[in-house]
């Protein structure tokens, strides 16, 4: 009894001593947003003022409206939002379509795909960013919409299939046979029997191409050149040099905003994302 | 091959053709045109360009900055994975068997969802020598304060803190998967011999977690040698040279100062080379030993 009341007492400070290390691990998102939303005589005030009063919405104002800057941040989320959805339905699509010929069927050619497409997972991206370059050039892609999307979508897709292929394995074979038997060709099998059966693994690839490309930098840097095309790590990066350095207010709101869709699909779908972190961790 | 096996084939390839398109044309080609490029001095807007050998690599043994570009981007590799590796497995291991398991990993992955420019743009208001929160609190405590990203001597070590904040709930998520496949009944066995908790880590959870841990050396060290946004926006490579990457030479070459083409993809292979060379390094040195 004695002993069992210790090690509870134990573990009880070992959780009050992690909690406290989280709320210190989140304190810089905290002073973020409390920047964001102080006056700006505020922002620079010593001791550092951790509650924003009075709070100003006037830093959102400017970023998203004020046409004033190179970089507007409301042009440049409603650019991101594009860049990413565009490439999540690329990558779901062409990964899916892939994956399920490679989990099911033999055919010749199919171990040599699949272990190009596994081994391209080790390729470092900026060893094709000169090439890429220059054909997203010569297709006529630079700063547009497509040429953010399909090189993202190209990189992704191979940890798309190789994520999907291991789930489709997992399904029982049975419920193919019989749609099979009852008529349905391939492609129907594939699209009205599997793809809702994978549901699940499907959402997390999706979390996962939308968090790559939504925070995706370097690529955007090259190969955006015309500042309303800028998606927003790019035009964030910009805004930083546009404003003295004083100027956090604008900056930070800014910060804040790039970080508020994912924060919401965090919350709202928080086993999905760990859940794909976690597969990702299989690939190695 | 029977009828039936050449239409499930052709099928196949149906299924699979949007995605391999997708994959040689963004993916391979590149690739290997990247190599070809690196032997030429090919330049932005430069319609006609002649092969030069093995110019670009011979010249890349002379240019200084391009050397302490590598030599910075090997410093921050090493001294970026203890903390890497450490952290998230000190904490994956205290938040494992405790209460508020979920809350706490949420918590620590957070910073992870953001952007490396976010992320950077946070730190640099964090660390600002006059008013950032970070030097106060410092001359609070009496602890000397300093301008932590204009100094070359903590350059660097910013840039690393900045790093193991941003990647840290990425690997503790994957480590707390690979902690909750090792059985339990091994550690009562071990308490059962008298052995303590830190015992039990050396002797049960490190060996146990031999291919968690090379999936997180590889993929780090994959991605350090490639880091670019947190310097971006952090320092720009300075002071002086004292944090500029290998990426990032690469990048100024290519695309902001000099356009040359044909020299930056010389150095990219030298770094895809030296990526590979040490990948499969690590796979060797800690795969060896993976039975137990």
């Amino acid at each position: 009894m004695a002993r069992r009341r210790r090690v509870d007492g134990q573990s009880l400070a070992l959780t009050a001593a992690l909690l406290v290390l989280a709320a210190v691990w989140l304190l810089p998102i905290v002073w973020v947003v409390a920047t964001s939303l102080k006056e700006t005589a505020h922002i620079v005030r010593l001791p550092p003022e951790w509650i924003p009063w009075p709070v100003t919405g006037d830093h959102y104002r400017e970023v998203l409206f004020s046409s004033s800057r190179t970089a507007r941040i409301g042009r440049a989320f409603v650019n991101s939002v594009v860049v990413a959805l565009g490439t999540v339905a690329s990558v779901v699509v062409t990964s899916a379509m892939a994956a399920y010929p490679l989990a099911r069927w033999r055919f010749p050619g199919r171990s040599a795909i699949f272990t190009l497409l596994v081994g391209s997972l080790m390729l470092p991206n900026a060893v094709v960013l000169v090439p890429q370059y220059v054909l997203v050039q010569r297709l006529g892609w630079l700063s547009t919409y497509q040429g953010m999307i399909v090189p993202e979508a190209a990189v992704t897709f191979a940890f798309g299939v190789f994520l999907l292929r291991q789930f489709f394995l997992t399904i029982p074979g049975e419920l193919e046979d019989a749609a099979r038997i009852d008529g349905a060709n391939a492609w129907q099998v594939f699209s009205r029997i599997v793809l809702p059966l994978s549901q699940p693994v499907l959402a997390a690839l999706a979390i996962f191409a939308f968090r790559s490309a939504w925070n995706d930098f370097l690529w955007p840097l090259i190969a955006v050149n015309r500042p309303e095309m800028f998606p927003l790590p790019v035009a964030l990066a910009l805004l930083r040099s546009a404003y003295s350095s004083e100027s956090y207010g604008p900056i930070m709101a800014g910060a804040a905003l790039s970080a508020l869709p994912l924060l919401v699909v965090f919350v709202v779908a928080n086993r999905r994302i760990v859940e794909g972190v976690r597969l990702s961790g299989l690939k190695g | 091959m029977t009828a039936r096996r050449r239409r499930q084939t052709a099928t196949a390839y149906l299924f699979l053709l949007p995605g391999l398109l997708l994959f040689a044309v963004f993916r391979v080609y590149p690739l290997l045109e990247g190599l070809r490029l690196s032997f030429t001095n090919a330049r932005l807007g430069r319609a006609a360009y002649q092969f030069v050998g093995l110019a670009n690599y011979t010249r890349l043994l002379e240019d200084a900055r391009f050397q302490v570009s590598l030599w910075n981007t090997g410093f921050y590799t090493l001294a970026s994975t203890l903390p890497v590796l450490a952290v998230p497995l000190g904490l994956a291991v205290a938040l494992n068997r405790g209460a508020l398991r979920n809350v706490l990993r949420s918590a620590f992955f957070f910073p992870f969802t953001l952007s490396v420019v976010t992320v950077g743009l946070t730190w640099l208001w964090l660390l600002d020598p006059v008013v950032g929160p970070f030097n106060y609190y410092l001359r609070a405590l009496g602890l000397p304060a300093r301008s932590w990203l204009a100094d070359p001597a903590t350059a660097m070590w910013a840039i690393i803190a900045t790093t193991v904040w941003w990647v840290t709930g990425y690997y503790l998520v994957i480590y707390l998967a690979g902690l909750q496949d090792i059985p339990r009944e091994l550690y009562e066995a071990a308490a059962l011999d008298g052995a303590g908790s830190g015992h039990a880590f050396l002797a049960i959870t490190l060996p146990l977690l031999r291919p968690v841990l090379l999936f997180v050396v590889v993929t780090h060290v994959i991605g350090s040698f490639q880091i670019f946004g947190q310097v971006f926006v952090l320092t720009d490579g300075g002071p002086g040279d004292a944090t500029r990457t290998a990426v990032q030479h690469l990048y100024e070459t290519a695309f902001k100062n000099f356009f040359q083409f044909g020299a930056a993809s010389a150095m990219a292979w030298v770094l895809f080379a030296i990526i590979l060379v040490f990948s499969v390094l690590q796979f060797r040195l800690l795969r060896g030993h993976t039975e137990y």
